[in-house]
C-alpha cells in the first residue's frame, strides 16, 4: 500500500499552538514533563500569534500552512481552539492571503472526548480543512500499560469506543504509537489489534530517550520479525501500512549528498500560552528535563532570526559522531532535536543523542527479513511487479 | 592545537576585545596560581599574554611573569613595554604621543557610533600606527542602516592606507583590512582551541569573556588539565556556516555566537554581514594596491552576498 501523502509535504509552514498544558492523562512515557493545569492559552496571545504570522507575508511565505494543536489534551481548550480557528478564517479572508483555502487545522489527541458535544460540532464545522490523529497504543493491555489516568485507571476503553466515530469521519485514518521498554512485548499483538479495529495506518516509532535495557533490541527484533510473518501471511502489505517497515531504511549514507538534518525543528514554528515563540514544542520548558527552554522570540516582539540560525544550518555529519557518521545502516536511524539537546552535554542542538542505536539495528535486520521474505514470496507468486513501495517512515 | 595561554592577571584586567569588563573590583591573581598557569604554558608549549590591569603589579609578580617567554597586553594608562596596548576612542583620540616607529600593536575598542561620527579621528591614529586592531564592541547592535553607514566608513579607512604610503615607506596595517589580503586561510580567534584563558580565580576559561560573563563557566584548571565538553563544536569544521566562508581575518567570536544564536558554531547575521563588508572592502584596497604593484599574487574574488548562511550550497 502506499502511504497517503502527508498534507502539502515541505511546502507547508507548521504552526503550532501550544494551547494546553493539561491532559487527563499521564502516560508513562510522556516526554512532557512539565505538564500542568495552569498554563492554558488566553486568547490575546493566540491573536497576537496570529497577526504577527499572517502580517509577515514575507518571512512565512509558504504555499501553505498547517495549524497544529497540541497539549496537553488540545480538546481540553475547545472553545479557544474553536475561536482561534474562527479568527483565522476570517483573517485569511479579509487581508486576501495566500494561505487562504490552503490551510489545515490539525490535531493529536488522545481521544477521550472525541465524541464530546463541542468538539463534535467543531469538526463538522471543519471537516475540510482538519485532520485528526488518535492515539491509540494497541491491545488493551499494552495501552493500559502506559496511557493512564490520573488515578491509576487505563484509558483504553475510553478511546476505543470513539475509534469507529472517527474513522467514520476521518476515512484512512493513522493512529501514532509509541514505544518504550516495558512495551516491547506486546508490538505484534498491538499493531494486528490496530489493523483488526479499522486503522490502516500505524506509524510507530521507538522513544528516543535513553530508556532501553539489555535485551531489548533483542526482544524488539523477534516481535517485528513475528509481526512481519503475519503480515505477510494474512496478506495485510496490500491494504496496511506499519512504519516500522519501510524499504530505504538500514543503508549507508553519504557524506556529502546525503547530509541533511533530520528533523524539522526550525522551519516549524511553536507559541506557548506565555506567548512565548520556539522552533518546536520540544523546546517549551514543559518538554524539557535538564536544559533551559530555546526561546526563539515572542509574539509581542516577533521571531529573532539569529535563534533559528543554528537550526537551519544543522546536517547530519556536524551533529554526529564519527561511528553514526560511517554508520553501515544509518539510513532511517531518526533523532529528535529536541531530545539531542535535553540529552547533550552542553546546551547544544549539535549532539546527536544515540539511545536508540542498538533498538534500530533490531530493526533494520527485522526490517530487511521482511522485505526478503516477501520479496521471495511475491516472486514465487508472480506478483513483485505490480507490487507498490510501502510507507516511509514519520517520526513527529 | 593549543598554542597560546592567555593570562588574565586581575578581575579587573583590560578587556582586548568584543567584551567589556565592568569589574571595578580588584582581584590579582594569586602567586601560586600565576606560577602554576606558566608551568602548565610551559609543559604545553604556550605562548603567554599576560592581560593587565591598570595598576602597577606587586614586584614579586613581575618577577614570576619575566620567567617565561610571553606578551604584555596593558592599558592605555600603563603602555610602556606592552606589546599591545589597549586604547578606547578617548584615548585613542588624546594620545598625541604616539608615533609609527613604536612596533608594538594598538587595539582599539570603539562602539559603531564613535566609528561613524569619529572615523576621521581613526584614520589619523592609524597613520600614527604600526599595526592597529580595530574592535568594534557593539556589532550585534547593527541594523540594516548600520551596515549601509559602515560600508562608507570602510571605504573612507581604506583609502587611508595608499595616503599613509606615500608619506611612508611602509603601509600601516589595519586588521579590518589588511589581514584578509595577506590570508590564505581561516584565521579566527579559536577561542577553546588554540587559546585558552586562565582566570585570577585559577581556573580556565574558554576566553575571557567567558569568565566575566559567568564564573561557573569554567573549562579546568592547570592541575586537572582543560575540560571543554563538546569541544569539537568550537573548530572550524564544526561550523557549519563559517566552514564554506572565506572572510579569513574574521575572529568568529564564538562569545558573541553563543550571546546571539545560543551555539558556539554559529555566527549572527550582524558578525556574518560586517566582516563580508570588511572583506569587500579588502577587495576593493586589494585592487587599488594591484595597481601600485603591491600583491600581484593575491586575488580576493567578487562576491554579492554578504552572509554565508543565505548561500545555497
Ligand atoms: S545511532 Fe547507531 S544505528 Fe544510528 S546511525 Fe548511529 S551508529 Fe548507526
Ligand atoms: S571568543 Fe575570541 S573574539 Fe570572542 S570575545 Fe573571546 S577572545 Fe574575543
Ligand atoms: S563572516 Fe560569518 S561565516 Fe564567515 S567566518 Fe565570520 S562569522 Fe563565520
Amino acid at each position: 500500500m502506499e502511504k497517503r501523502k502527508v498534507w502539502q509535504e515541505g511546502a507547508a509552514k507548521n504552526i503550532t499552538f501550544i494551547v494546553t498544558k493539561d491532559c487527563q492523562l499521564v502516560c508513562k512515557y510522556c516526554y512532557l514533563v512539565g505538564k500542568n493545569i495552569k498554563e492554558r492559552m488566553p486568547w490575546e496571545v493566540a491573536r497576537q500569534a496570529i497577526d504577527y504570522i499572517l502580517d509577515d507575508t514575507e518571512q512565512f511565505n509558504e504555499r501553505s500552512v498547517v495549524f497544529d494543536f497540541i497539549g496537553g489534551e488540545p480538546f481540553l481548550e475547545i472553545d479557544l481552539i474553536d475561536r482561534i480557528c474562527d479568527y483565522i478564517k476570517c483573517q485569511l479572508f479579509a487581508r486576501n492571503h495566500p494561505w487562504f483555502d490552503s490551510y489545515r487545522f490539525n490535531f493529536s489527541t488522545n481521544g477521550i472526548n472525541y465524541h464530546d458535544e463541542k468538539v463534535q460540532r467543531f469538526i463538522k464545522k471543519n471537516l475540510r480543512h482538519l485532520s485528526i490523529g488518535i492515539t491509540i497504543d494497541g491491545t488493551p493491555a499494552k495501552h493500559d500499560l502506559n496511557r493512564i489516568y490520573k488515578s491509576g485507571k487505563g484509558s483504553y476503553n475510553d478511546v476505543a469506543k470513539n475509534i469507529p466515530l472517527w474513522l467514520e469521519q476521518f476515512p484512512g485514518g493513522a493512529t501514532k504509537v509509541t514505544i518504550s521498554s516495558p512495551d516491547i512485548p506486546y508490538i505484534k499483538e498491538s499493531v494486528l489489534h490496530l489493523f483488526a479495529l479499522g486503522i490502516t495506518e500505524v506509524n510507530i516509532n521507538c522513544v528516543f530517550e535513553d530508556v532501553w535495557r539489555e535485551g531489548d533490541d533483542t526482544l524488539f527484533e523477534e516481535q517485528l520479525i513475528g509481526l512481519a510473518d503475519e503480515i505477510i501471511e494474512k496478506r495485510l502489505y496490500g491494504t496496511h501500512g506499519c512504519s516500522f517497515f519501510a524499504e530505504h531504511i538500514g543503508k549507508p549514507l553519504d557524506r556529502k549528498l546525503q547530509n541533511q538534518n533530520w528533523c524539522g525543528a526550525g522551519m516549524m514554528l511553536a507559541v506557548d500560552a506565555a506567548g512565548y515563540f520556539y522552533p518546536c514544542t520540544r523546546f517549551a520548558q514543559y518538554s524539557l528535563r535538564d536544559k533551559k527552554a530555546r526561546i526563539i522570540g515572542n509574539v509581542r516582539e516577533g521571531i529573532d532570526p539569529n535563534k533559528l540560525r543554528p537550526f537551519l544550518a544543522l546536517d547530519r555529519c556536524t551533529q554526529s559522531t564519527d561511528e553514526c557518521i560511517d554508520c553501515e545502516v544509518s539510513s532511517g536511524c531518526a533523532w529528535c532535536q529536541g531530545e539531542n539537546y535535553d540529552a547533550a552535554c552542553t546546551p547544544t542542538i549539535y549532539q546527536r543523542s544515540t539511545a536508540i542505536c542498538r533498538m534500530h539495528k533490531a530493526r533494520v535486520r527485522a526490517n530487511n527479513y521482511y522485505w526478503n521474505k516477501l520479496y521471495r514470496k511475491l516472486e514465487t507468486e508472480g506478483g513483485r511487479e505490480g507490487f507498490k513501495k510501502t510507507v516511509v517512515n514519520v517520526i513527529c | 592545537m593549543l598554542q597560546y595561554l592567555i593570562i588574565l592577571l586581575d578581575d579587573t584586567s583590560v578587556s582586548f576585545c568584543h567584551y567589556r569588563n565592568t569589574n571595578s573590583n580588584r582581584r590579582l591573581i594569586a602567586l601560586d596560581g600565576l606560577k602554576a598557569g606558566i608551568l602548565f604554558a610551559m609543559k604545553h608549549n604556550l605562548m603567554v599574554q599576560f592581560v593587565y590591569p591598570d595598576y602597577e603589579l606587586p614586584e614579586s609578580y613581575a618577577t614570576v611573569i619575566e620567567s617565561i617567554d610571553h606578551h604584555k597586553i596593558k592599558p592605555f594608562s600603563l603602555k610602556e613595554d606592552a606589546s599591545v596596548v589597549v586604547y578606547d576612542y578617548r584615548e585613542a583620540v588624546s594620545d598625541q604621543t604616539l608615533n609609527r616607529n613604536e612596533k608594538t600593536t594598538l587595539v582599539l575598542r570603539i562602539t559603531k557610533d564613535e566609528l561613524f561620527s569619529g572615523y576621521e579621528e581613526v584614520i589619523h591614529f592609524l597613520k600614527r600606527s604600526n599595526r592597529l586592531s580595530l574592535v568594534i564592541t557593539d556589532t550585534d547592535t547593527f541594523r540594516k542602516e548600520d551596515f549601509d553607514t559602515y560600508k562608507k566608513v570602510l571605504s573612507h579607512l581604506e583609502s587611508a592606507i595608499p595616503e599613509a604610503l606615500k608619506e611612508n615607506d611602509d603601509m600601516p596595517q589595519l586588521n579590518i583590512l589588511s589581514d584578509r589580503i595577506q590570508l590564505e586561510k581561516m584565521n579566527n580567534c579559536n577561542a577553546g582551541v588554540e587559546n585558552i584563558t586562565l582566570a585570577p580565580n585559577g581556573k580556565f576559561y574558554v576566553c575571557p569573556a567567558f569568565y566575566i560573563e559567568d564564573e561557573n563557566d569554567s573549562a579546568g584548571n592547570p592541575a586537572e588539565g582543560i575540560t571543554i565538553s563538546n569541544r569539537q563544536l568550537y573548530t572550524l569544521a564544526y561550523a557549519p556556516v563559517c566552514r564554506k566562508c572565506d572572510a579569513y581575518h574574521c575572529k568568529r567570536c564564538i562569545w558573541l555566537n553563543k550571546k546571539t544564536t545560543l551555539e558556539v558554531n554559529t555566527p549572527s547575521h550582524e558578525q556574518c554581514v560586517t566582516a563580508h563588508l570588511e572583506r569587500n572592502a579588502s577587495r576593493n584596497l586589494l585592487n587599488e594596491l594591484h595597481a601600485k604593484g603591491f600583491f600581484p599574487n593575491k586575488e580576493i574574488r567578487e562576491i554579492t552576498c554578504l552572509d554565508p548562511f543565505e548561500w545555497k550550497e
